[in-house]
């Protein structure tokens, strides 16, 4: 009896902050022109998420990033980085396959091979060293840009920050499919997948230190700012050429 | 007669035919060309001037400010940047708003960068090669070489007109400052009702 009314009320939440989250399209040609073409139609709910994450960033992410920063030396820094990204091989690899791009396959597989053969298990990153083997990225929301999948609607996701409705989708598939989160998960090491997943969000925290703040000092609407950076870096990570804009 | 001046008529037309070649092969080939080296050439100069009169000089700030808005507007096309920053506004303002926004705008620059250039800290501009973009528009691709942290790649939109080079847009690890700004202040509009004066309001908080 209780549990059908608890989900429908869950349901029914979920439904109205949605509803409340959807912004109605204004009735200006030209507002309305600008509104299709920020593609934001969460946009309520969005900044609302917008303002929990910078929330928990002010009284967490940040000043735990500053002392991080403050207490490793830059080697440590960088070979913590290096370890991180070397656990990505295995997914950037599925990725580069799935995207058909044999070359980033090779030099990804390589590098998985050299880094953790002669890096110190991926703490050096031999292949940048040697310049032959520079590291790329590759997630699955990239590989379903590759395969047409347009970005859709911006999405603020709770702690994880800017994204699509294409790159969330991507993003879950990418920790389901992950080998070494798989195997971190049947292993039941979950110390490990924490520790992995706290280290990740530092040290992209330390690495944007500074300019972040700067940016809010600056803008006018710090979350159009982000929201106009997000997509800007993320086409150009996906490899599309950009679209140069046009100067009258 | 007849049958002598032909020869010299033929002779002429040889001679002429051959002097234009001869002009021609003077001529720098092709124009184009020359032009792509002339947009990395201004970059060059852009940063030799930020050197010569921004950093490590000892002056007042009023006077680097003056300075830096001097080269801002000599060297970047101000008001081109500022239409296209508006978007599809511009054409609904005023020009009354128009003029206030291109002024704002132009303000909104100069305190925004005028002071970075008294807080130097080593940083240099490395220019590299220059590459022709859209109709008449050229891209630098240059780096901020840093002492703490990675280089910063920075490609340079530049349009000869009248002569003259003048920067369109910066793109910064390839995100364009131009478009940035355009859907920044669209949002800021957006969010105050459709309305410019919403715009020119923040901007003149901004700089109060």
């Amino acid at each position: 009896m209780l549990r059908p009314t608890a989900s429908r009320l869950v349901a029914g939440s979920l439904l109205a902050l949605l509803l409340s989250g959807c912004a109605l399209p204004p009735k200006d040609p030209v507002a309305r022109a600008a509104w299709e073409e920020a593609n934001d139609p969460l946009e309520p709910l969005n900044r609302v998420v917008f303002g929990f994450n910078q929330g928990v960033d002010i009284l967490l992410l940040k000043p735990a990033a500053e002392v991080y920063h403050g207490i490793t030396p830059d080697p440590v820094e960088k070979g913590v980085r290096n370890f991180l990204r070397n656990l990505r091989s295995p997914i950037i690899l599925v990725n580069d396959l799935l995207q058909g791009d044999i070359k980033a396959a090779s030099v990804t597989s390589s590098r998985m091979m050299v880094n953790t053969l002669f890096g110190v298990g991926g703490i050096i990153d031999v292949g940048e060293e040697t310049g032959d083997l520079p590291f790329h990225d590759a997630d699955f929301g990239q590989t379903l840009a590759v395969w047409g999948v347009g970005e859709g609607p911006y999405l603020v996701l709770p702690l994880l920050g800017p994204s699509s409705v294409r790159d969330a989708t991507g993003s879950v598939v990418d920790s389901l499919g992950d080998p070494v989160s798989i195997y971190l998960r049947a292993e039941d090491a979950d110390a490990l997948i924490l520790g992995r997943t706290g280290m990740t969000a530092l040290d992209a925290r330390v690495r944007v230190l500074g300019d972040l703040e700067e940016l809010q000092e600056t803008s006018l609407d710090y979350y159009a700012a982000i929201r106009s950076l997000y997509r800007q870096t993320r086409a150009r990570e996906i490899g599309l050429e950009p679209e140069l804009p046009v100067f009258e | 007669m007849t049958k002598l001046r032909i020869p010299a008529l033929t002779r002429r037309a040889v001679l002429g035919a051959a002097s234009a070649a001869a002009l021609a092969a003077a001529l720098p080939v092709p124009a184009l060309a020359a032009t792509a080296e002339e947009a990395r050439a201004f970059v060059e100069s852009l940063r030799q001037a930020v050197f010569d009169n921004l950093i490590d000089v000892d002056v007042a700030d009023e006077v680097r400010v003056a300075r830096f808005r001097d080269l801002l507007t000599n060297s970047f096309d101000v008001p081109t940047i500022g239409r296209f920053v508006l978007g599809r506004y511009w054409n609904v303002a005023t020009p009354e708003q128009r003029q206030e926004f291109l002024a704002l705008f132009e303000n909104m620059i100069v305190s925004l960068y005028a002071r970075r250039f008294r807080e130097y800290s080593g940083e240099d501009l490395q220019i590299g090669q220059a590459r022709a973009v859209g109709t008449n528009d050229f891209l630098v691709s240059s780096a901020i070489l840093r002492p703490n942290g990675p280089p910063v790649a920075v490609d340079w939109r530049v349009r000869p007109a009248d002569g003259q080079m003048r920067i369109l847009d910066v793109m910064v690890e390839g995100a364009s400052l131009a478009v940035t700004q355009r859907q920044e202040y669209a949002a800021v509009i957006q969010q105050g009702g459709g309305r410019i004066e919403a715009l020119l309001e923040a901007l003149r908080r901004q700089q109060g």
